[in-house]
């Protein structure tokens, strides 16, 4: 069987005063596609912040590949194979989608292998090939998910956390979007997806967990998800 | 007024605008990567200065190895200051953080003058020249070998670090982290790393200034004042924050204040540069060559 990538086990976390994540705990194999859903405010971006070190967790403990992560700084968490896409991209607006691309590749790679990354993230988003003088800050809000992912993949990550990535996007691009995440996992990448588009993510992950007010509320395989009275009432609206 | 004089008033704005636009594109960086207004960039030109000093006069260094190793010391003492103050402090409290570093960099500046002070005496320790001659421009113009040769350093110093930014990783990253914080953090780049770089590169810059020029600027305690200033200024001109746009508001400044000491005299420089500064920014309150997206050189 697959081994655990990723172990999150009764992670506490928030901004300041106000904890938002309560003892969550669930898991990524290595491999995997697992979905991350629930409402507005129920925590699954606190999550993956948690997971990237741009939050301290309080309490809990984290293990990447065996080995703990929990309070180590962002860039090694990168570093050690975790990349996150979050909901803005955070791009280098002002910089070329080339230079974005090459700082994705920053902590790792000789510049051959960066080079060949580089095509291969052109071959995943063939837009992005024409476009590779042209400023971040110039492209579209469909581009720009691309770029984000394009830079998250230079990294050459095991782990990719994507947040939210159908969020503003012209209806028309987002199964362009997800069918890259698709190919992405049939390649051997683990994907950990938040999503508010919870039919389509539920057809592609093959698990999912439902966060609610910081807790875990429910979990399983997204076949079960789906027929559950739970998500079929909040989500679905049946 | 003739051809020639005119002439000579070029190249004497063109060599005070290129010490400004040196000592700008320090400030600048550091403002645009680090949010910090470093108000002790005056004392690395005059650690600079005292350096070159000791390692040209005291041990009688060559020129070129004297101002290289003003360089490192300024380097190292702006990698020991961030690393000793900053970074606690960035650690502990980002909040207030561009009030609490400007009262921070202001007291540091202070300690470093007293600090030359008691150290070195508060006399004025000069060197008549790092090289002899001069370049005779006009029957009654001449300019020194030591101006001339201190231009060309700060171009090439301006030029190495421009190349250091656009071609470089670590110049990529830099720049990467003064456009967005978490997506550096995010692509695997120290920040911890860069910001002690950084600040490190911009005293370097400074010291290299102050020590080019220390034949026509003697060391003493209080000399980076006024170099300051000069450089607030022509950042402000420019637009914070924006290291692009230092080198030509660097050049322009200095034009100016050629241009008002030649003809109104002297004692007008600053207030004829201090009040079309007023007017840039009541116009252009961003400075001139304010951009829309925030990065440290881009467009």
């Amino acid at each position: 069987m697959n081994r655990n990538l990723l172990e999150v086990k009764k992670v506490n976390a928030g901004y300041g005063f106000l904890q938002i994540l309560r003892d969550v705990s669930f898991n990524v194999l290595e491999g995997e596609f697992v979905a991350l859903l629930g409402p507005n405010g129920s925590g699954k971006t606190t999550t993956l912040r948690t997971i990237t070190g741009l939050i301290r967790p309080t309490g809990g403990t984290i293990n990447f590949e065996g080995q703990s992560i929990g309070g180590c700084k962002t860039n090694e968490i990168t570093r050690r194979g975790i990349s996150f896409i979050s909901e803005d991209s955070n791009l280098f607006l002002a910089m070329s989608v080339h230079e974005n691309l090459l700082l994705g590749a920053h902590s790792t790679g000789t510049k051959s292998q960066v080079a060949g990354w580089l095509e291969s993230v052109f071959d995943l988003f063939p837009g992005l090939r024409d476009r590779r003088t042209q400023l971040a800050g110039t492209l579209s809000g469909g581009q720009r998910k691309m770029l984000g992912i394009g830079r998250g993949l230079m990294s050459k990550p095991r782990l990719l956390l994507v947040d939210e990535p159908s969020l503003g996007l012209a209806p028309n691009l987002i199964p362009q979007v997800f069918a890259a995440l698709r190919s992405l996992n049939q390649s051997g990448l683990a994907i950990l997806l938040v999503e508010q588009n919870v039919k389509t993510t539920l057809q592609i992950a093959k698990r999912g967990y439902v966060l609610e007010q910081g807790y875990i509320a429910l979990q399983g395989a997204s076949t079960d998800l789906l027929e559950t009275a739970y998500v079929q009432k909040s989500y679905l609206g049946k | 007024m003739d051809l020639q004089a005119l002439w000579g008033l070029l190249l004497t704005g063109l060599m005070r605008g290129s010490v400004y636009a040196l000592m700008a594109v320090g400030l600048s960086l550091i403002f645009g990567v680090m949010n910090v207004p470093q108000f002790a960039h005056g004392e690395f030109y005059m650690l600079g200065a005292y350096v070159a000093y000791f390692t040209f006069h005291k041990f009688g260094l060559n020129p070129l190895l004297t101002i290289i190793v003003a360089a490192l010391s300024g380097f190292l003492a702006g990698a020991l200051m961030e690393k000793a103050v900053l970074f606690p402090l960035h650690r502990r409290q980002k909040e207030q953080w561009v009030m609490n570093t400007f009262l921070l960099t202001v007291g540091i500046s202070f300690v470093m003058q007293n600090g030359a002070q008691a150290l070195w005496g508060s006399n004025y320790l000069g060197i008549t020249h790092y090289w002899q001659g001069s370049i005779q421009l006009t029957k009654d113009m001449a300019i020194p070998f030591d101006r001339a040769i201190s231009f060309i350093i700060a171009i090439v110093a301006i030029l190495a670090f421009w190349l250091f930014l656009g071609r470089t990783r670590m110049g990529r990253a830099i720049r990467a982290a003064a456009q967005d914080e978490t997506g550096a953090m995010l692509v695997g780049i120290d920040l911890d790393r860069v910001r002690t770089l950084t600040f490190a590169l911009g005293a370097m810059l400074a010291a290299i200034a102050g020590a080019s020029l220390l034949s026509m600027n003697p060391a003493h305690p209080t000399m980076g004042r006024e170099p300051l200033y000069k450089s607030w200024v022509v950042v402000i001109v420019g637009g914070l924050g924006n290291i692009g746009a230092a080198i030509p508001a660097g050049f322009l400044v200095g034009m100016l204040e050629t241009l008002t000491s030649y003809f109104l005299g002297a004692s007008w420089q600053n207030v004829v540069s201090l009040s079309i500064i007023i007017v840039i920014l009541l116009f252009k309150p961003n400075g001139i060559f304010a951009s829309e997206v925030k990065g440290i050189w881009e467009r």
